[in-house]
């Protein structure tokens, strides 16, 4: 695991945002509440492709949503909404969802679907994402239990975009998997709580 | 059972559930809460700001007022015209806010004493507040087309409100014959759900494209623009080539009568007969709203944009389509934030914090064809006291996104649905 330095930095950037809260600024609470409406209370998601993004990972969460606003990570939405946030609100609304619990699908997937996606898992992703996909830094994020329909998404569109693919090794490894090989890696680590 | 029994019964039986609620926060007193918020109305604003006061602070006593036993869903009802989707699919009970600690009673409210801080339903309760939220909704003007009366709609289906009017529409549209005209009359700005009118064109233009191919649709217009224009008639052209044709106000589109004998819409140039007619009124806030002399010469409810409180009762708080929100759309997921805003702002009041900075976002999508999603998303601040769009955010998808993309949109749009409901009722 990486240190955990940058998370606690990230925290006390949003205190300081807070104590200046006297006009015009928003509270944490304020701006992520209005993300609920599509991934769920808290961030914790009802699926299928909007991920759940409550007990993420801080830096994580605020570097793909800066990656969003940039432009330099893809998206149909995603984009449009960020751009209307400061990086410091962008901050706090990473912070604030990093603090809610983590939330599980209750989906189990079929064996041989787990079987297959664990052996890519093992082969090909187990030395970022440890654990089963439980581990999770400001490069990784959690993906056990997360719904297999938002994984499935985000490693197609990884593949499609290969070595512009965030990080790019990331991009080389996902370019060389089926169709079958992704649904199969996103069940398994969807079937993972 | 007499009434007054009855009446009697249903008081305790929610004050019962109050005290339960009371009881899973050890050193509450049933008797002492903070402040009673009553919130009538359980659609996507009503629920959300029920939901978000007892989040805020379980010390807030929240009882919701809803005059069905359970909510059915506008949004994605046009998927039940196309005979993609089952009303039941589109149907919420309360028990999860319930479960929640929040008072729930079906009541319809006939009265309200903004002075006295009261209001009664047809049940012959009365309910004390402190703090009022109405999410009523939108009501019709049946003063704006000749000869459309409520009467009338039993005949020619509006389906602006889910449940047995959208059963009907689906209904007449299954009866009609292959080669049929559809007339759809939508109406002036303001009204629920802007995109609306035209993702029911399109949604119907799937149903008969598959089952009456040789049908049209005409959407007879109050405006000259409407939401997401160049998506949807671009859209409508890739799927259902000229089946859909759209007459804009200027172009005579704007329906003055209905003749309910033959089934024409009147125009101020030219008469449209069709088979299946489908008015949508004008509107203006809920009933509730003019009820409580909320409303203005407008028809809908002026209020604070910070926090929601009617400018003319300050002790009511009116969110969702009824109220004037600025730049916001009247849309599902702008009462959604809208509610968020007014729990949060009656959260702080009554604990004596200043008001919070409010933040706003609308997201909307619409199905053109299943695999073709489209959206609008809005993020929105306060300035100078109203409601203004963040500028270089929001808007509306890529006019030039692959069949990859509108794929991914539609998918979006089911998970939309599933999350915002999910939002309201667990």
């Amino acid at each position: 695991m990486k240190d955990r330095t940058r998370p606690s930095l990230l925290a006390l950037g949003l205190m300081a945002s807070l104590t200046a809260s006297a006009a015009g600024v928003r509270s944490p609470g304020m701006l992520a509440n209005t993300c609920a409406g599509c991934h769920g209370t808290l961030g914790a998601s009802a699926g299928e492709q909007m991920p759940s993004i409550a007990g993420m990972d801080n830096g994580y969460l605020f570097s793909v949503l800066s990656d969003y606003k940039t432009g330099l990570r893809r998206s149909t939405i995603m984009g449009r909404l960020m751009k209307g946030y400061s990086d410091q609100e962008i901050w706090a609304i990473a912070a604030f969802f990093a603090e809610q619990p983590w939330v599980s699908t209750d989906r189990v997937a079929r064996a041989d679907q787990i079987r297959v996606g664990r052996e890519i898992h093992e082969r090909q992703c187990e030395s970022c994402h440890e654990d089963a996909g439980r581990a999770q830094d400001d490069d990784s994020p959690r993906m056990a239990g997360q719904w297999s329909g938002y994984l499935n998404y985000a490693l197609e569109t990884c593949r499609d975009i290969g070595r512009r693919c965030h990080p790019n090794k990331m991009g080389e490894r996902v370019m060389a998997l089926s169709d079958q090989e992704i649904e199969a890696l996103a069940r398994f680590y969807e079937s993972e709580k | 059972m007499t009434d007054v029994q009855r009446r009697a019964f249903l008081k305790s039986s929610a004050v019962a559930l109050g005290a339960a609620m009371l009881g899973v926060s050890p050193g509450m007193s049933a008797a002492t809460p903070k402040a009673r918020v009553l919130v009538v109305g359980g659609g996507f604003g009503g629920t959300i700001a029920a939901k978000y006061l007892t989040m805020a602070d379980p010390l807030i006593r929240v009882t919701l007022i809803e005059k069905d036993p359970v909510f059915l869903s506008c949004a994605m009802s046009n998927e039940v015209l196309s005979g993609e989707r089952d009303l039941k699919d589109l149907t919420f009970n309360y028990r999860g806010l319930a479960r929640r600690g929040i008072a729930v009673v079906q009541d319809e409210i006939q009265e309200i004493d903004p002075v006295a801080h009261f209001i009664r339903g047809t049940s012959g309760n009365r309910y004390n507040y402190d703090k009022l939220i109405l999410s009523p909704g939108v009501s019709f003007r049946w003063d704006k087309i000749d000869g459309l009366t409520q009467e009338v709609a039993e005949r020619f289906p509006h389906a602006w409100k889910a449940g047995p009017q959208t059963l009907k529409l689906r209904r007449q549209l299954e009866g009609m014959e292959d080669g049929g005209v559809f007339i759809i009359a939508a109406p002036p700005n303001p009204f629920r759900c802007p995109p609306g009118p035209y993702e029911r064109a399109a949604q119907v233009a799937h149903y008969f494209k598959q089952h009456k191919p040789k049908s049209k649709i005409l959407i007879l217009d109050a405006k000259d623009a409407f939401s997401k224009q160049g998506l949807f008639q671009a859209g409508w052209k890739q799927h259902y080539g000229d089946m859909i044709e759209w007459v804009s106000g200027a172009a005579g589109g704007s329906v003055e009568g209905i003749d309910p004998k033959t089934g024409t819409l009147i125009g101020p140039v030219e008469d449209f007969p069709g088979q299946v007619i489908n008015p949508i009124p004008h509107q203006k806030a809920g009933a509730l709203a003019e009820l409580a002399g909320l409303t203005d010469a407008s028809g809908w409810c002026p209020v604070d944009q910070r926090t929601f409180a009617s400018t003319l009762h300050p002790d009511i708080h009116v969110i969702g389509d009824a109220c004037i929100a600025g730049a916001m759309p009247k849309s599902g997921y702008a009462a959604n934030s809208q509610a968020k805003v007014c729990a949060a702002a009656i959260a702080a009041a009554v604990s004596g914090m200043p008001t919070p900075e409010p933040s706003y976002v609308n997201t909307c999508y619409s199905l053109i064809a299943p695999g073709h999603g489209i959206s609008v998303a809005g993020v929105y601040a306060l300035a100078d006291g109203r409601i203004v769009e963040v500028e270089g955010a929001g808007g509306v998808s890529p006019s030039d996104a692959d069949a990859r993309i509108r794929a991914v949109e539609a998918r979006f749009a089911h998970d939309w649905f599933r999350n915002i409901t999910a939002d309201m009722f667990t």
